[in-house]
């Protein structure tokens, strides 16, 4: 993963302000994964460390495979693991943009709304005490195998992060600029479109970058229940199979998955708040 | 044409039952046309309570404030205020935060790209139009925000505390610029200020507010020539106006 914890990436101070957003933003990205060297190092003596010990201790391949067999052997399933990762991703990102495109619109009124803060509000934050994933199997049972269940538990992981974030983003202006703003006499519309919505996107970004965290494991966990195909019933084809090489290597697509939504989410922060605290170079 | 502001038995408090806070008043004050007026008090006194609901922002709880005989009931658009905390916004330049004030406002800041030019090169911003809030000093965005509150040309200036966080020389030289800024157009001006010396060197009255529940207690003329530069900043005449208002905050028990 593109660690936050990797150390503060060595761009220069300041590209020409109108050279193109998407390149300088693409550039920010390499950089950053670049600038991440000692955790590269540490990530390949951990997989060398795996290979020797399971070699070194006997451990039998199918308790525990080395690292180049999972390479191997997956390598000769490529097309079908290639085939699940694309249903995995479809369902993944599907949810994901559902979840989204409903999320924010119901966090957005429950912000402005006083009436649906002292009802939805609640009602919602006691259902994020709930176990979302819990509902897979009556989703399952209720809907059958197909591609709409795991949508549905998809949207389920990930609407809750994007929308009580959203409605702590548009309901926590300042004081200050409220005032400021109703200074100028500028009516809500004007409002929203050069304040409040500026000032909430860090904010709904916190809850896009976790639902996106979300989005894979919901899929997977959906599938594990009842699918005929995706890397998640793969996985556990796998497992159930005692080939547990075959599992890492779709757990290594998963992983790819994930990391390709969590970069793109990332991706598109970079783009639309370049000048937040969190983005800013030094 | 700058506005007469009168305050009639004003007062403020916040919540109610036993947590209720009496912040302010009564106070009953004019402020005439042209004049500037500076309301000298302690941490938490009420300045900023009067400063918001002479703006319109905040609700009486008690008593009205008419502006030219007007009564105050909605926002005031007509005036510039420069918040205790500033308004700048992160994801706009510099000058993007001047031109803000205009956009809110509904006009086109392309007409005014001069006079935000001259008022960044009046508070020695000019190499700064481009650059974040981020990029800037606390006294840089002081600065900055003293344009925003400046760009659309009001005739009444509300400023609660703008020197606050400037070093000692800014300060010296933003004073002068205020101080030119209101000689030349005589604006009505509302100014907060902790600072008695300050009070003394810009206005032509200094309200000299209680602590909480604040009062005005004195409304004290400054008959001082103008400029107040470092000359008269230096005479018997403005140390005795300092001594004196000091003498009341010492039987206040505030100094
Ligand atoms: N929204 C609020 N709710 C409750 N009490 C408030 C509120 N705003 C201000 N007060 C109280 O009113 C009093 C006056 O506050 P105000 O901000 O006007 O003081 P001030 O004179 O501007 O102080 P300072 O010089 O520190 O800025 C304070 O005691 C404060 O606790
Ligand atoms: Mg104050």
């Amino acid at each position: 993963m593109v660690s936050s914890n990797a150390p503060r990436d060595p761009a220069p101070a300041h590209a020409p302000a109108h050279a193109g957003r998407l390149i300088r933003a693409v550039e920010w990205l390499v950089l950053r994964i670049a600038a991440a060297w000692p955790f590269l190092t540490f990530f390949v003596g951990f997989f060398l460390f795996w290979e020797y010990a399971v070699i070194l201790f006997g451990v039998p391949g199918y308790i525990l495979p080395t690292p180049s067999e999972i390479v191997t052997r997956g390598w000769a399933d490529i097309p079908r693991l290639l085939d699940y990762t694309l249903v995995t991703g479809t369902e993944s990102v599907l949810g994901y943009l559902l979840a989204v495109a409903v999320g924010l619109p119901i966090g957005l009124a429950i912000a402005f709304s006083p009436m649906l803060r002292r009802t939805l509000y609640p009602f919602f934050v006691s259902l994020e005490m709930v176990p979302k994933i819990a509902f897979a199997p009556l989703f399952i049972a209720w809907l059958g195998f197909g591609l709409l269940p795991k949508v549905i538990i998809v949207v389920l992981v990930c609407f809750f992060p994007v929308a009580l974030n959203a409605i702590h983003a548009f309901g926590s202006l300042s004081d200050e600029l409220t005032r400021f703003c109703r200074s100028t006499g500028a009516g809500p519309l004007r409002t929203f479109w050069k304040v409040r919505l500026p000032a909430a996107l860090p904010q709904c970004f916190v809850g896009f970058k976790y639902a996106a965290l979300n989005a894979t494991v919901g899929a997977t966990i959906a599938e594990f229940m009842g699918s005929d195909q995706g890397l998640g019933f793969y996985i556990s084809i796998a497992t159930g199979n005692m080939r547990p090489d075959l599992a890492f290597a779709g757990i290594f697509f998963l992983t790819l998955l994930g990391l390709a939504l969590f970069g793109c989410v990332t991706l598109a922060e970079r783009l639309l708040i370049p000048w937040h605290i969190s983005q800013r170079r030094h | 044409m700058a506005a007469t502001i009168e305050i009639k038995s004003l007062s403020k408090t916040f919540g109610s039952g036993p947590q209720a806070v009496h912040a302010f008043g009564p106070v009953d004050l004019t402020i005439e046309a042209g004049s500037f007026v500076s309301l000298l008090g302690p941490s938490g006194c009420g300045k900023s309570t009067l400063m918001l609901m002479v703006a319109g922002l905040l609700d009486a709880s008690e008593g009205a404030i008419y502006f030219d005989g007007e009564r105050v009931g909605a926002p005031r658009t007509d005036i510039g205020i420069m918040f205790q905390d500033n308004t700048l916004v992160p994801w706009r330049s510099v000058e993007g935060n001047i031109a803000l004030q205009l956009e809110l406002r509904g006009l086109d800041p392309k007409p005014y790209a001069g006079r935000i030019r001259d008022l960044l090169r009046s508070v020695k911003l000019e190499g700064f139009a481009a650059r974040h809030p981020y990029e800037l000093s606390g006294g840089m965005q002081q600065r900055a925000a003293f344009c925003q509150a400046l760009v659309h040309e009001p005739d009444t200036l509300l400023f609660d505390e703008p020197l606050g966080k400037l070093d000692a020389m800014t300060r010296e030289s933003i004073r002068t610029d205020l101080q030119a800024l209101w000689m030349a157009r005589r604006p009505t001006v509302v100014f907060v200020t902790h600072s008695i010396e300050e009070a003394v060197q810009l206005s032509s009255v200094v309200c000299v507010v209680t602590p909480r529940p604040g009062r005005i207690e004195r409304t004290i003329e400054i008959d001082l020539p103008w400029p107040r530069d470092m000359e008269v900043k230096a005479s018997p005449a403005f140390t005795r106006y300092v001594h004196d208002i000091q003498g009341i905050f010492r039987d206040y028990g505030v100094l």
